[in-house]
This record gives structure tokens, C-alpha cells and sequence, in this order.
């Protein structure tokens, strides 16, 4: 009576419904989500009723002489439920997005794939086998990619959560039980495949169990501490080396479309280069509370740094107290011939008694003035 | 229910729906398509796409326009022939047809012809990209920022046209004809996007991320645009205007931009504005040279009120045309259709005079001080601002007196 197509449609409009109703009982704010579920529903409607309408191009006839070749689908419900996930993804999190993507394409896919097998001919063996042929192929790597992911991210887990010493001792260890059981695999080559199944399952169980074990007991302490040390947010910003703030320092960058300037110290000058104006500045607008990138290049032979001075005395304070009290911000000591990028967020207008300015550290008169208009 | 039931109770409903459809859709379907025919035809259209008035958006309508052509004619083509075959061929309890599979020659034929078309059209539409991209021939640099609603531009120092000190405007974007504008777009809160048709196509301005877009315009006029990303609630009230000067009436311009701050004669009603200005607007919005009664600059602090963390500098507010993210008329309708009306030798002239106490488009700017939030939506309902930690999203409500708007206004005027 009704076309494939139509159900599909008809479940998309309906799952639909539900999920606006649900979101209605759950989300106090609806505006985006209500407008995109309502459209989504409008659509369904639509699409139902032109296959209602159409028969999904077939005939009476025809649907009634393959009927007796056709099983029963769930890709349809499982295509309906990607849909659905698919656009509440759209206004609630990219996560359930992307699952309904995939959802929706794995079962459009087993779908086509199953409508077209059932009707190759009317042996229904070689249906089945003919969509095995065309199947297994993806479905299996797709299944063993999955599954190694697991794994992997489990074994990831554990090495995370035992010291170095001993994470070593369990790289030998797993490095020799995989080669034990190859040996094994390859000098049985009668072994029975359900012992075989059972070694690597067992195998994949046990590395997943230590995995969930460890991310439970969290990463080793020696992890924890240098994650909370945050290195770089102790920004010391003199001209000589900062055994702790110059740890790991970046001599590379993959940031090169969203930079307001570069920066270059070169020839005991310091000048800013700015995309769309053809001479080297002295002077860089930075608009107010925008994050501004720049870019910092050292041209010269010795190692510096960039400090952007964002407010506060540098010496009137110093004279009284003995601390700087300025508001500063830097690079690392960036090697020769090397950049770094550096991020301000300026929320003051400058002025005369607001001064706003980039130097070189351990050359203060070296400086581009930093306007926020 | 049983399944019979069901189904019959389905093709009822769905009977019931063809019959609405017929009805009351079909005559809407056709008087909608009748409107849009209609409004196709518009002359008075500021933002249509058709009418390029620069080197860069000729280059876009030279593509677009063949580009259409052939788009429009295919696209006719398939729909007539979709609808034919639907309605011919649609279930009538017919027997099944004889079943045929797979054509090769008609299949070649039908895959090679839109490879063709293709083809022919990315061959130009990549030159027609890699030319809009250019930035190495820019003659001025003006960085754009989009904030929930409104524009802000700023003209970094270019000794080439004048401008010694940076310029703070917003609304409207000022810039010589015959000029190859760059302009470096960002935002400080959420996705915008730029678009003066007449102008160039569009660009996104993106949090953290700068994006350029070329501007030129052949000959002085005022050419509007719109945001063109949903950006929140008056996304639709956040538009902007480019404003073409000759070079002489730029450098004019340019100069006011930089006069220096005229603070109002004393014991007028405009310095008691001023006063107003201080305790109640200097928060957000600067005035350059503004200084309160010790001396020391009155520096606008809107990152401690407004989410984005900036709003619109007011100074020389009186020298543009809109205000409130170009939603409303700082001029009055006939002194503002005066400016958009008059030749391209006259419209630097009139645009220079600025806003005069006659022409003064007091109603809208009254209502705007007196409650922001009721003449142009925005986030400002200290209910819902628990989200935006405690900041505004656009001008909240002032509850200023009636006798401090009159004194703001005469302030207010006095901004050239």
C-alpha cells in the first residue's frame, strides 16, 4: 500500500515531531533548534507526500511481484534516526552531528546495497551472496578499524597511568605476546579459527579492561603536575633566559592567515609588516578587545624576545617597591632566524596616559607603538 | 487499530491535505510567484546584485550573468521534465512497464555534457577568485570589525591620504573612488558577514580570524549592504553603507576625522549634555579629547558592559548619516533622500555637510535614548543576561529623564 520511500519519509516527520515536542519539554530557549526541527518536519511532510503521491516511481504491479523476494529492513529506522540525530546535532553539539552523519550514512549505504541484492534475481542465496561481495569488503575494515581504535586508545590509557620504567617493561611485554601468538598462528596453520578468534579476543578484552582501569586511576602524577605547571602562562619577560618560561621553546608556526602583523627585529631595527600596506610600520592599530595575532621574527643573529607593554610604569613603580609593575606580555626567546606568534587583547583605548607599545627585551628603545583607537 | 484501518485512515489524511493544498496553497503559490516576479523588477533596489558600480563586482556580474543564463536554462529544462514524468507516469494501477537496464550511450552522453559545462564555468570562476584575492596592488587599508550589531571601522596611519592618526567611525564606511580598498575584517563576537553589492560579493568576519575584501567604487555615491551570517536578534537591523568620495572630498573628510576634540561653550545646554555624557555614556561609548572635570581623558571603558567589549565611538557622530548600526537616520527623510538622491558630482558636497540642527533626525534619535532595547531588539533584559556574565549585547535601557535627552541631544549635535 505504501512505498518504501514514503515510510522513510513519514518516519523522519514523525521522529521529528518528537524530538521537537522532547526539546520543547527540555530546552527553555528554542528559537534555533524549533526553527530547524519545524523545517525539518515541514520537509519530511513534503517528501512523504510526493512519494505517497508517486508511488517512489514504481507501479502497483511492481511492488507486488518483488514482495515475496523482500525482507524485512531496518535501514530505513536506522536512516530516520541519523536524519533525526543529524539535525538536533546541528543545535546542540557537533558530536551528535557527526554520529548522525555517519549513522546516516553507514545505513544508506547497507540500504541501497540491500535493495539492490534482493532484487538481482530470484535465487535468494545468491542475493544474499552478492551482497556479501559487494559488503564485507567495507564492512569488515571499517568494523576491524574501529575496533583497533579501541584498543589502541585503551593501551594509550595505560601507558598514561604507569611510570616510564614500567611502561617500557609493558611495551617488551606486548610487543612479545603479539610475536608469541603470531608463531603460534603461523607454525598451526590447522589451528581451529575459534582458538585463534579466542587468543585475539582475549587479547583486545584484556588491553580495553586495563585501558578502562587506567583512565579511572587518571594519568600518572608526573603527567598531572606538568599539565598543571602551565609554563606558559609564567611569562617572564626579561632579555635573559628563563629556565622555566624558555622550556620547550616554539621555533615554528603554522599560523599565517589570521595575523595582523609580522614583527621583525633585523638589522638593530625592529618594524612591522603589515599585509595590503607596501612600507614597514612603526606603528600597528590593534582594535579594541580583539584577540590580535602577531608574528614575531627574529632576523638577527643573537636570541630575543618580544614584549608588548600594555599599561603599568616600568620604573616608577620599580623605584619605589623594587617589582615592575607593568602589564606585560611576550615570546619566548625566540631563536635566530626563527618566529613566534604572540596574542593581544587590548581592552582600553591608548592615550597619553595610556601608552601601548612592542619592544625588544634587553633593547627597550627598540619599539613599535601599539595604537587602540 | 488495525493496519487496514491505519492505512485507510493515512489516505484519507493524505487526501485531505492534496484538497487543502488545491485550494488555499495553490492560489498563494501563484500570487507569491506573481510577487516575486514583480519584485524582480524593482529600479529602486540599494542592494541589488545586478547593478555592480565597481571593477570588483563587474568582474562577479560578468561571471554570474552567463553563468545564470546557462544554469537557468538547464534548471528549466530538468524541472519540466521532472514534473512531466510525475504527473504522466504517476500510479494509476498501470501494469508494469517493460524494464530496461542501463543505456550507455545516452549515460556517456548525459555525463560528458555537464562535465563540459563545468568545466567552461570553473575555468572562469577560478580566475574570476584568484582576481577578487588580490591584495598586492592595495592603494588603503581599513580594518573592519562586526560586533552584535553594528560595524566599527578603523583607518590605520596612511601618510599617502592624510591620515597621520588612526580613524574610528562606524556605520558608515568612508573611502575615495577610483581607489583599490583592502579591507581586513574580523569580529569580536560571533560570525558576520560583509556585503556592499554594488561593491564585491561577500566576506565572512570571523572571531580570531582576519579575512580581506577588495572595495572599489568607480564613481562617489552611497551604496548599502547588509549582514549577511545570522548573527543573533537584530541580525537584520545590522547593516552598513559605503560611502564614495571624490579624492578632494575624502581628504576633507579625513581631515575632520582628525580636528581635534571642541569641547561646548559654557553654561549651554549642550555642556550640560556633556556632563550627562560623562556619567552615563562615557562607559561605553569614547568621544576622542573628551576629558572629565580634572583634566584627565574620559576613556570608555564598554569591556566591563558590553559582550563583544566594545561600542560605537562617537566621535564626530554628527559627520555620518545613521546611527545604531546604520538602523536608523541621524538625517531626516527628506535631508537624507537629498544625500542619496544627488548626482555623483554633488553627493561628497551634501554628505560633507553633515548633520544639521534642521536636518537632525531627532524622533528616532530621542527614541533611541530614551529605550534602546524597545526601537531595535538586542539582549538587554537583565533576566537573560546570566548567560553573558552580566554584559549587554547592544545599548541597554538608561532610564534617562526627558530633560537629560534634550541635554544629550544638543550635546550630541555638537559632535561634527
Amino acid at each position: 500500500m505504501f512505498s518504501t520511500g514514503f515510510k522513510y519519509f513519514f518516519g523522519v516527520t514523525v521522529l521529528s515531531v518528537v524530538a521537537l515536542i522532547m526539546s520543547l519539554a527540555l530546552f527553555e530557549k528554542l528559537a534555533l533548534a524549533g526553527v530547524a526541527i519545524s523545517f525539518l518536519i515541514a520537509v519530511g511532510a513534503l517528501l512523504a507526500g510526493l512519494s505517497a503521491f508517486s508511488s517512489d516511481g514504481t507501479t502497483r504491479d511492481a511492488n507486488t511481484s518483488t514482495s515475496d523476494l523482500t525482507t524485512q529492513s531496518i535501514w530505513p529506522l536506522v536512516s530516520a534516526i541519523g536524519v533525526v540525530f543529524l539535525a538536533l546535532g546541528l543545535v546542540t553539539s557537533s558530536i551528535v552531528f557527526f554520529g548522525g552523519v555517519v549513522v546516516l550514512l553507514a545505513a544508506l549505504s547497507e540500504w541501497l546495497v540491500q535493495a539492490w541484492s534482493e532484487r538481482a534475481s530470484t535465487d535468494l542465496a545468491h542475493n544474499a551472496a552478492a551482497r556479501k561481495r559487494l559488503l564485507n569488503p567495507i564492512e569488515f575494515p571499517v568494523l576491524a578499524a574501529v575496533g583497533l581504535g579501541v584498543v589502541i586508545f585503551s593501551f594509550s590509557r595505560i601507558m598514561l597511568t604507569v611510570n616510564k620504567s614500567t611502561g617500557a617493561i609493558l611495551f617488551i611485554v606486548a610487543g612479545a605476546l603479539v610475536l608469541v601468538a603470531g608463531v603460534i598462528f603461523a607454525i598451526k596453520p590447522n589451528m581451529k579459527r575459534s582458538v585463534g578468534a579466542a587468543i585475539c579476543v582475549l587479547g583486545a578484552l584484556g588491553i580495553v579492561a586495563g585501558g578502562v582501569a587506567s583512565a579511572v586511576s587518571g594519568e600518572r602524577e608526573e603527567l598531572v603536575e606538568a599539565a598543571a605547571e602551565g609554563h606558559f602562562t609564567h611569562a617572564e619577560c626579561g632579555p635573559e633566559e628563563s629556565k622555566y618560561y624558555d622550556k620547550l621553546s616554539e621555533g615554528t608556526l603554522s599560523l599565517r592567515s589570521s595575523v595582523s602583523a609580522t614583527v621583525v627585529y633585523q638589522d638593530g631595527e625592529l618594524i612591522a609588516l603589515i599585509q595590503g600596506l607596501a612600507e614597514p610600520q612603526k606603528s600597528l592599530t590593534v582594535g579594541r578587545s580583539i584577540p590580535t595575532n602577531i608574528i614575531f621574527r627574529n632576523a638577527t643573529e643573537g636570541e630575543f624576545r618580544l614584549v608588548a607593554h600594555l599599561g603599568g610604569s616600568k620604573s616608577a613603580d620599580k623605584a619605589t617597591d623594587g617589582e615592575s609593575h607593568a602589564d606585560e606580555t611576550c615570546t619566548q626567546l625566540v631563536a635566530p632566524g626563527a618566529e613566534q606568534s604572540l596574542t593581544l587583547k587590548i581592552a582600553k583605548s591608548s592615550s597619553v596616559e595610556n601608552v601601548y607599545y612592542l619592544y625588544i627585551a634587553g633593547a627597550d628603545e627598540k619599539k613599535i607603538e601599539l595604537v587602540v583607537p | 487499530m488495525s493496519r487496514r484501518q491505519f492505512d485507510n485512515w493515512l489516505v484519507a489524511l493524505i487526501a485531505s491535505v492534496r484538497v487543502v493544498v488545491q485550494k488555499v496553497f495553490k492560489p498563494l503559490i501563484i500570487a507569491g510567484g506573481i510577487s516575486a516576479l514583480s519584485a524582480s523588477c524593482a529600479t529602486n533596489a540599494p542592494q541589488d546584485t545586478w547593478q555592480p558600480k565597481g571593477p570588483n563586482s563587474k568582474l562577479i556580474d560578468d561571471l554570474q550573468q552567463p553563468v545564470f543564463a546557462v544554469a537557468g536554462i538547464i534548471g528549466l529544462i530538468v524541472a519540466v521534465a521532472v514534473v512531466y514524468t510525475m504527473i504522466k507516469y504517476r500510479d494509476r494501477g498501470q501494469p508494469i512497464p517493460e524494464q530496461t537496464h542501463g543505456k550507455p550511450a545516452l549515460e556517456i552522453t548525459l555525463t560528458i555534457i555537464p562535465a563540459l559545462i563545468l568545466a567552461v564555468v570553473s575555468v572562469f570562476t577560478f580566475g574570476a577568485i584568484f582576481k577578487l584575492a588580490k591584495t598586492d596592488d592595495t592603494e588603503m587599508v581599513i580594518n573592519v570589525t562586526g560586533q552584535q550589531w553594528w560595524w566599527e571601522y578603523d583607518y590605520p596611519v596612511q601618510n599617502d591620504f592624510g591620515i597621520t592618526q588612526p580613524i574610528i567611525t562606524s556605520g558608515q564606511l568612508v573611502m575615495p573612488v577610483g581607489t583599490k580598498v583592502l579591507l581586513r575584517e574580523t569580529s569580536r563576537d560571533v560570525i558576520h558577514s560583509y556585503w556592499i553589492p554594488a561593491l564585491n560579493g561577500k566576506r565572512d568576519a570571523v572571531p580570531g580570524r582576519i579575512h580581506t575584501l577588495r572595495l572599489e567604487a568607480d564613481e562617489p555615491g552611497i551604496y548599502a549592504g547588509q549582514c549577511t551570517e545570522f548573527c543573533g536578534l537584530s541580525h537584520a537591523n545590522m547593516r552598513m553603507e559605503a560611502v564614495a568620495l571624490s579624492k578632494e572630498d575624502f581628504a576633507k573628510w579625513v581631515a575632520n576625522q582628525q580636528a581635534p576634540y571642541v569641547a561646548p561653550a559654557k553654561d549651554t545646554l549642550a555642556k550640560q549634555g556633556e556632563e550627562v555624557f560623562l556619567n552615563q555614556c562615557v562607559r561605553c561609548h569614547q568621544v576622542n579629547g573628551l576629558t572629565r572635570a580634572d583634566g584627565t581623558p574620559a576613556i570608555a571603558a564598554p569591556d566591563e558592559n558590553v559582550w563583544s567589549g566594545a561600542a560605537p565611538n562617537l566621535s564626530h557622530l554628527m559627520s555620518r548619516n545613521t546611527f545604531a548600526g546604520a538602523m536608523f537616520n541621524l538625517l531626516s527623510k527628506q535631508c537624507r533622500d537629498e544625500v542619496w538622491n544627488a548626482s555623483s558630482d554633488a553627493v561628497g558636497a551634501k554628505y560633507l555637510a553633515g548633520v544639521t540642527e534642521e536636518c537632525l533626525n531627532q524622533k528616532d534619535l530621542r527614541a533611541w535614548l530614551r529605550n534602546a532595547p524597545e526601537v531595535k531588539p538586542m539582549y538587554a533584559n537583565p533576566a537573560d543576561l546570566a548567560v553573558s556574565n552580566g554584559k549587554y549585547r547592544g545599548m541597554p535601557y538608561l532610564a534617562l529623564s526627558e530633560d537629560d535627552i534634550n541635554k544629550l541631544v544638543a550635546y550630541l549635535i555638537t559632535l561634527k
